[in-house]
């Protein structure tokens, strides 16, 4: 038993940090009875006030029946200082044939039993308004009085924060609740959120949080794969795709979450790492978020051992379809959006042309000087219409190399380098590129 | 489980004392969907009203025909014999007779909805009113008697000396006279409704064990509107249900506190939520000559206004308390939930951490089981420990009061004949067998087309109604079913042959304000009160 921990635990939370304990959240933290966490707040506040008077702060529960005549104390925040609430004769109503009853019953009161919470203070006084008493316990330790008891439903409530993750059935013994041998729980329900108050305001800006990185990083890689085109052929084909997604849509939070996760059903499997890195959130992942995103916030549940239940399961992957599908339909513009996409890529695989390595540039110079023609082979994205395993069209793009033999080296090379410069303005970059794709095909 | 006095077992060093888990005992539950309305389209708003008083007419008027000819049958006055008649409009002026019929209360402060069409403010409920009569000019309030026929202009001083309302089933001894007033001589009502057995629709449990330590606990009012000022009294509230607040100790009886095992259901009679939540919202519709209302105005609905709080911390209090105890939760005016009776239980969806102890969604025909968290309707009926229960969250007694006069005969108004009126009124809502008569005239109600289910088919034995200013308890009994004696009396009870049905009536008060709890013991019905509070002392006073 955690008895001999208490002191320390005491010590450190009303000594040290001046908080306020109550015995339900020392209870808790101790993992012992109600009773027993009642006398360690005892004992405590004994001990170290004896070492140091009024170092140590007590509320107290007094239960018991309260004097009928005493409500001059008992004004203020205890507002009920009416105290003839007893049975009353009813007054014979007209319509009363033999409803005269309770003439009687006139002479019993109604009992009434007061659980009264007093400061230490106070405790005297309070004593003075009960006719009897039936207990007394500490209630509370705290540094020092209390202004406002009000200060103690926070402790409550942050200890129902605290322990949200253990199942009052399966404690409740232990803290000394009364059991109910009759409880009906549903097992299938859903995990429920575990803490209230807090969480309220988090929601909006969930979605928010988890798309800043995501930017970040691909604008980042944008300017990467710009600077140094070297680099990016490693990880080039795919990736481009779905890099305008990102940077267009920037604002509207939601949706870009969507859209991002949707170029990846159209790319393959063999999407980069660093692409699925940002994005392999599935499809649904921005939703789950959004709808749930009080549990994935505190993934400390209040059940925990109830794992994602198949019904849940099974709706969110409908979901999911359902919103591809939806994507699919709606996606005009979003067309247009592939089409700009579509139109990168083999930009892009152009860089690869002149890069296989910068050097080549220069050699091509003099292959000019020459009136050679250039040669090489690129990479260019290519569509192809499959279906999948729903049974749904899907368009997918594939990188493929072609061969290729033109003229007119060195004009090109000016005009990509543009993008380059801009590149660092992120968003301009972006936009320099696409000039650059029309000018591609202009050309060809 | 203490082995000394009390005090000693709480202000003492830790001891290694084992405890023992305390059980709470077993709660016989059996609720009635009398007041469930049809779901989502089977819903209809296109009725007309009026068939809700044709339908409570037509169900009450055998009932007040009954009780009338008992009372009646071959009363005479100078030789004229008092003769039936069946509708309003067969009324002979200066024959002595006896008729059935609705009241009818015109009352020059009682909204009407004509007036709002009107004046265009149909959109908006109307505020409010403490009373309908309009105490400088008493002599406005007009008291008709209709049925499908017409109507009758009922006078005379008996109607004093009565509660009545709109909507009421009544029968009225007198005779027309010469202004074509009907004058009232003698009123009758349908008197309680027959009451049903104990147990009679549930087994009983066959130990008496159980119903003599069983209490039911009863709350309204508890009033939570986010802000951590409310919440002290409910956080006592909830360590005494759930056993952490010791009871008395094993030398203490009676006079203590309940042992908090004993009390196997809590039912909660509406207003969970705070109003000053939903009062700033309307006060911002209403846009109160404002000009800081107007200027927030936006069209639709505004998301940033909603505050969650309340219902969350609603939530977590029920869900703490649901592992040891099963509640029943009625909605009330200030809960979310349509407005209009019946209200229809509070959504399971308000309650993410809650609903994992309500009843399974119900899968196709037969009754499903009630749910530990049952979120129930208000006005509800149903069985709990075999006594038939039948509550509301207040709005009936509310106001029925608005409709009488606040001062008694000798012209008094006194704090408490307020609270003696609602009592008062709820015995004369059992005795109508009607407890919500003002719907649909006053009390905004669903037009019910084929069965008015505020007419109370059975009387029930205890009687509640929440969020009352203070806490009341009565007991009353049922005439006789049959009385022989022709003579017209008032205080015939003496006869003590027959059982009478007795109800139980009690108003629980709002606990926010009051912080009261209220036990009724599942064995006798006798009643009792904790209470829970904060001591004011030396440093709020200064």
């Amino acid at each position: 038993m955690a008895v001999a921990d208490f002191k320390k635990y005491l010590a450190e939370n009303v000594l040290n940090e001046r908080r306020p304990v109550t015995y339900r959240s020392l209870g808790r933290a101790l993992r012992v009875h109600s009773t027993l966490a009642k006398q360690m707040l005892y004992e405590f506040h004994h001990t170290e006030n004896t070492k140091k008077p009024h170092s140590v702060n007590a509320t107290y529960i007094i239960t018991g029946t309260q004097k009928i005549t005493g409500p001059t104390t008992t004004n203020g925040v205890n507002a009920n200082s009416h105290h003839n609430d007893d049975d009353e004769i009813m007054p014979s109503s007209p319509y009363i044939s033999s409803s005269m009853p309770n003439q009687d019953a006139a002479a019993d009161q109604v009992p009434i039993s007061s659980v009264l919470l007093v400061r230490e203070e106070d405790l005297e006084d309070a004593k003075a308004t009960f006719e009897s008493i039936s207990t007394i316990h500490v209630y509370s330790l705290q540094p020092t009085t209390l202004q406002d008891l009000n200060v103690l439903t926070d402790v409550g409530r942050e200890m129902l924060v605290n322990h949200a993750s253990e199942d009052p059935l399966q404690y409740g013994k232990q803290w000394g609740m009364i059991q109910n041998t009759n409880v009906k729980r549903r097992t299938g329900a859903r995990p429920p959120p575990p803490t209230p108050g807090p969480t309220s305001t988090v929601p909006a800006k969930r979605p928010a949080q988890s798309e800043p990185p995501q930017l970040s990083k691909t604008e980042t890689k944008e300017e990467h794969t710009q600077t140094k085109p070297a680099q990016r052929q490693s990880t080039p084909s795919t990736k481009p795709a779905d890099k305008p997604a990102p940077v267009n849509k920037e604002k509207g939070s939601l949706f870009s979450s969507f859209a991002k996760s949707k170029p990846k059903l159209k790319k393959e499997e063999s999407s980069t790492p660093a692409a699925s890195g940002a994005e392999s959130v599935e499809p649904s992942g921005a939703e789950d978020v959004l709808l749930d995103d009080a549990s994935e916030e505190e993934p400390e549940e209040l059940f925990p051992e109830s794992k994602k239940q198949p019904p849940s399961e099974i709706r969110e992957s409908r979901k999911e379809r359902e919103e591809r599908l939806k994507k699919m339909m709606e996606d005009d513009d979003d067309e247009d959006e592939e089409m700009a996409d579509a139109a990168e890529p083999p930009d892009e695989p152009s860089a690869p042309i002149d890069q296989p390595p910068p050097k080549q540039e220069e050699l091509k110079v003099e292959a000019t000087v020459r009136g050679g023609r250039r040669r090489g082979r690129r990479q260019v994205m290519k569509k192809a219409v499959k279906k999948d395993s729903e049974g749904y069209l899907v368009t997918v793009e594939e990188p493929s190399w072609e061969s290729f033999s033109e003229d007119e080296p060195t004009p090109p090379p000016p005009p990509r380098k543009k993008p380059v410069v801009s590149a660092p303005k992120g968003k301009a970059g972006a936009k320099a590129g696409q000039g650059n794709i029309t000018s591609f095909f202009g050309k060809k | 489980m203490g082995d000394d006095s009390s005090d000693g077992e709480f202000l003492r060093s830790p001891s290694a004392q084992q405890h023992e888990p305390v059980f709470r005992s077993p709660s016989v539950y059996n609720p009635l969907d009398t007041f469930r309305l049809p779901p989502g389209q089977e819903r209809q708003y296109q009725q007309q009203y009026g068939d809700m008083y044709f339908l409570r007419l037509a169900k009450l008027k055998p009932a007040v025909e009954k009780v009338a000819i008992d009372a009646w049958e071959g009363f005479s006055i100078a030789g004229e014999h008092a003769r039936h008649v069946d509708r309003v409009l067969d009324v002979r002026q200066g024959e002595l007779c006896w008729v059935a019929g609705t009241i009818y209360m015109e009352m020059p402060l009682k909204p009407n909805i004509l007036e709002d069409l009107m004046k265009e403010n149909f959109t908006l409920a109307p505020p409010p009113r403490p009373t309908y009569q309009d105490p400088s000019h008493p002599e406005l309030t007009d008291i008709m008697l209709e049925d499908e026929s017409g109507r009758l202009r009922l006078t005379g001083s008996k109607l004093a000396s009565v509660q009545l309302a709109t909507g009421v089933i009544i029968a009225v001894l007198g005779t027309e006279n010469a202004n074509g007033d009907f004058e009232a001589l003698d009123i009758k009502v349908p008197d309680l409704a027959p009451q049903p057995q104990r147990w009679e629709r549930d087994d009983a449990p066959q130990t008496s064990e159980g119903s003599k330590k069983g209490k039911i606990a009863l709350v309204s009012g508890l009033g939570i509107t986010g802000t951590s000022s409310d919440n002290l009294t409910l956080e006592l509230l909830a360590d005494y249900l759930l056993g952490y607040t010791p009871s008395s100790a094993s030398g203490h009886n009676d006079e203590s506190l309940a042992d908090a095992s004993g009390i196997t259901r809590l039912i909660i009679a509406g207003n969970s939520l705070g109003a000053s939540t939903i009062g700033d919202v309307l006060s911002l519709e209403n846009g109160v000559q404002g000009k800081k209302a107007a200027q927030h105005k936006k069209y639709g609905y505004d998301a940033s206004a909603y505050n969650a709080s309340p219902i969350t911390q609603l939530d977590s209090f029920l869900a703490e308390l649901l592992p040891s105890i099963p509640i029943t939760l009625m909605p009330g005016e200030t809960d979310p939930a349509n407005f209009s009776l019946p209200q229809q239980p509070i959504h399971r969806a308000m309650f993410p951490r809650a609903r994992a102890y309500c009843a399974p969604q119900p899968t196709g025909e037969g009754k499903a089981e009630p749910g530990w968290f049952d979120s129930v309707t208000n006005p509800w009926e149903g069985d709990v420990e075999g006594w038939r229960f039948w509550g509301s969250s207040g709005q009936n007694v509310d106001d029925v009061l608005r409709y009488l006069s606040f001062a008694d005969e000798d012209g008094n108004v006194s704090v408490d004949g307020d609270v003696e009126e609602r009592m008062r009124v709820m015995e004369a809502m059992l005795r109508w067998r009607c407890a919500v008569p003002t719907a649909p005239d006053t009390i905004w109600s669903y037009p019910f087309q084929t069965d008015d289910p505020f007419v109370m088919q059975a009387c029930p034995h205890l009687f509640f109604t929440g969020n009352q200013p203070r806490f009341k308890t009565a007991v009353i009994e049922g005439g006789l079913p049959l009385k022989l004696n022709g003579e017209d009396t008032e205080m015939g009870g003496t006869d003590e042959d027959a059982p009478l049905p007795t109800v139980r009536l009690v108003s629980i008060p709002k606990f926010k304000e009051t912080g009261e709890l209220v036990l009724v013991d599942a064995g006798t019905l006798e009643v009792e009160v904790v209470r829970f509070s904060a001591f004011a002392g030396k440093e709020e006073n200064q």
